[in-house]
C-alpha cells in the first residue's frame, strides 16, 4: 500500500480521512491500554481505585440527604446516583483534558501521527474506566429500586451522544489550554458551580419555574434529566429536550474539531 | 515526474519567536500597561524557498552547519510541522528516525514498548506480532525484553528503538544524524541492515554534517545555508574534495 501524504500550509493536518484514523485504531488501543496500565501501577487495588471516588461522593450525599436534610423524594438514592455517575464522566473528562497536548509533547513533537488521536484516546481511557462504574451502578439499580424496561434501550443512543459531547469539550479545552493556561484552574471552579447548578441531587422540579428554563440551558442540566427520566422516571425522554441535547452535542463537536484543526498544527510548534 | 518519491517546492518556514514569553491572562492584561510585561514576537525564517526532487531508491543528504535549518526540513517532510508556504509530498511508508524510541514509557516492558512505538508509525499489532522475534533479535535485547524500559542503559534503549524502525520496512527513511547506534559491533550492523534496505529500494534521506557518514550511504546532496540551499550535486568518487570547502 503507498499512501501519497501532502504537507503544506492548507492542508488539514489534524483531521486526516477517516481511513488514515481507522488504520491508526491499534495506535489508540495501544495508548489506552498504556495509561490505564500506568495510572494503577504499583497499586495493590489496581483500577478499583477509579471507583472509590464516585463511591465515596455518592456514600457522603446519601448520608447527608437520609439523615441531616432528609429527602420526601421516593427511591431517592437512585436519582441522585443516576446523575452523580453521569456526572463523575464529564467531571473526569473535563478536568483532565486541558493537559493532554502539553503531556504528550513528546509524541507530538517527534513524529507524524493523526493528532486527533490524542482526545480521542484520553476519553476512551475515561470511558473504559468509567464503564466499571456504570457497571457497578447497573448492579445495584434494581437493588435501589429501578425498573429493566424496554427504556432502557434508548440508553445506548443517549450514551454516545452524550460521550460525543464530552470529546468536543475535550478538544475544546485541550486546544485553548496551550495558550491560556488559567482555564485550568478556570475549569475547576466552574466544575464546582456547574455540579450545584445541576439538577444532580435534587429535583429540577423543586426549582421556582422562572429558573428552572434558565437551568435547562445548560447542556449538563440537560443530559441529567435525560438519564433520570430513562432510569429513574422509567420514561422515554421528551422530544425538545432530546432535540436540544443533539443540538448542543453537534455545536460542541463541530467547534471542537473546527479548532482542533486549526490550532493543533501551529500549537505542536510551541509544546 | 513518477518516480520522484519526495518532492519539496519553494518550501519556507518561518517561526516565531516569543521574547518573554507570557502565557497568563494576568500577564497579557498588565503588558497593555507595563512595557516590561509586553510579550516581544519576532520573526525567524528556519528556510526560504527550498526545492528539490528525490528519486525512489536514491539517497540524499542534507548538509549545513548548525541552525542552517535541516532538521526543520526533515520535520516538515516527516509531517510534524507544517511549512509556512510550499508544499512537500511524500509517497510511501515514512519512517523517520529523528528520535530513538519516542513515546517509550519507562514503566512499561520492553515487549509493551515495540508495539506502542510500532503503532504510532501506523502498524497494525498483528503485523508487529509477525515481525516480533525478528526485532528482538536485532536489538540483541531478547534476555531483557520481559523487563520494564526503565532498567535499560541508553545503548540498550538505542538499540531497541532502532530495531523496530528498521523493521518496519519504510520506503522512505528520514534520519537525523543517528544511523547507526550502540558499541563499534552494533554499529556495523545497523550500517549493514541501512545498505541492505537501500538495495531493496529504499529512499534515504539523511541529515549530518559528518562527511564520513555521509559518504557511506548518500549519492547526492543538498547543502542549506542559513535556510536557503546553496549548493546541490551528486557525490562521486570523482568530487570527494567538496569537502574540504
Amino acid at each position: 500500500m503507498t499512501d501519497i501524504v501532502e504537507n503544506s500550509r492548507t492542508s488539514t493536518g489534524a483531521i486526516s480521512s477517516l481511513s488514515t484514523l481507522w488504520r491508526y485504531r491499534d495506535l489508540v488501543r495501544n495508548l489506552v491500554a498504556k495509561e490505564i496500565k500506568v495510572r494503577y501501577m504499583g497499586a495493590a487495588l489496581g483500577f478499583i481505585w477509579s471507583l472509590v471516588n464516585p463511591l465515596v461522593v455518592t456514600l457522603m450525599y446519601l448520608v447527608i440527604f437520609t439523615y441531616v436534610f432528609p429527602s420526601m423524594q421516593p427511591h431517592y438514592a437512585l436519582f441522585m446516583v443516576t446523575g452523580i455517575v453521569h456526572w463523575t464522566l464529564f467531571n473526569q473528562v473535563t478536568s483532565q483534558s486541558c493537559e493532554i497536548l502539553v503531556q504528550n509533547a513528546g509524541l507530538l513533537k517527534k513524529i507524524y501521527f493523526p493528532r486527533l488521536l490524542v482526545p480521542l484516546s484520553s476519553v476512551l481511557v475515561n470511558l473504559t474506566l468509567w464503564s466499571a462504574a456504570l457497571a457497578v451502578y447497573l448492579v445495584f439499580f434494581p437493588l435501589l429500586g429501578g425498573h429493566f424496561s424496554w427504556v432502557l434501550l434508548t440508553y445506548p443512543f443517549y450514551l454516545l451522544l452524550f460521550f460525543l459531547f464530552v470529546w468536543g469539550v475535550g478538544m475544546i479545552l485541550a486546544t485553548l489550554y496551550v495558550d491560556f493556561r488559567d482555564i485550568k484552574h478556570l475549569v475547576e471552579v466552574s466544575l464546582q458551580v456547574l455540579f450545584w447548578a445541576t439538577p444532580i441531587i435534587y429535583q429540577l422540579d423543586r426549582v421556582p419555574v422562572q429558573f428552572r428554563h434558565v437551568l435547562l440551558l445548560s447542556p449538563l442540566a440537560e443530559f441529567t434529566v435525560v438519564f433520570q427520566s430513562i432510569f429513574y422516571d422509567n420514561r422515554v425522554p421528551s422530544l425538545t429536550i432530546t432535540i436540544a441535547f443533539m443540538m448542543w452535542t453537534m455545536a460542541v463537536v463541530i467547534v471542537g474539531l473546527w479548532l482542533f484543526n486549526k490550532r493543533v498544527p501551529e500549537l505542536v510548534e510551541r509544546l | 515526474m513518477k518516480d520522484d518519491v519526495i518532492v519539496v517546492d519553494q518550501v519556507s518556514k518561518s517561526f516565531k519567536l516569543h521574547h518573554n514569553r507570557v502565557e497568563s491572562l494576568k500577564g497579557r492584561f498588565v503588558g497593555i500597561f507595563k512595557h516590561r510585561w509586553r510579550q516581544k514576537t519576532e520573526s525567524f525564517h528556519a528556510l526560504e524557498n527550498v526545492s528539490f526532487r528525490v528519486r525512489r531508491g536514491d539517497s540524499l543528504a542534507l548538509m549545513g552547519s548548525n541552525g542552517s535549518g535541516k532538521s526543520t526540513l526533515l520535520q516538515i517532510i516527516a509531517g510534524i510541522l507544517r511549512p509556512s508556504n510550499g508544499w512537500v509530498q511524500v509517497q510511501g511508508r515514512v519512517a523517520p528516525l529523528i528520535e530513538l524510541g519516542v513515546g517509550f514509557h519507562p514503566e512499561l516492558t520492553g515487549e509493551e514498548n515495540i508495539y506502542l512505538n510500532a503503532s504510532l508509525y501506523g502498524f497494525r499489532n498483528r503485523e508487529i506480532r509477525a515481525r516480533f522475534s525478528k526485532i528482538v533479535e536485532f536489538s540483541e535485547l531478547s534476555h531483557f525484553i520481559d523487563t520494564p524500559v526503565k532498567n535499560y542503559s541508553s545503548g540498550m534503549y538505542m538499540r531497541l528503538g532502532f530495531s523496530i524502525a528498521v523493521h518496519l520496512d519504510p520506503e522512505v527513511l528520514l534520519a537525523d544524524e543517528i544511523l547507526a547506534v550502540g558499541d563499534a559491533a552494533f554499529q556495523d550492523k545497523c550500517h549493514a541492515k541501512v545498505a541492505d534496505m537501500q538495495q531493496e529500494g529504499m529512499t534515504l534521506i539523511l541529515v549530518s554534517h559528518n562527511f564520513d557518514q555521509v559518504s557511506k550511504y548518500c549519492t547526492k546532496f543538498v547543502r542549506l545555508d542559513k535556510g536557503q540551499v546553496v549548493e546541490t550535486g551528486t557525490l562521486g568518487k570523482q568530487n570527494q574534495g567538496w569537502a574540504a570547502k
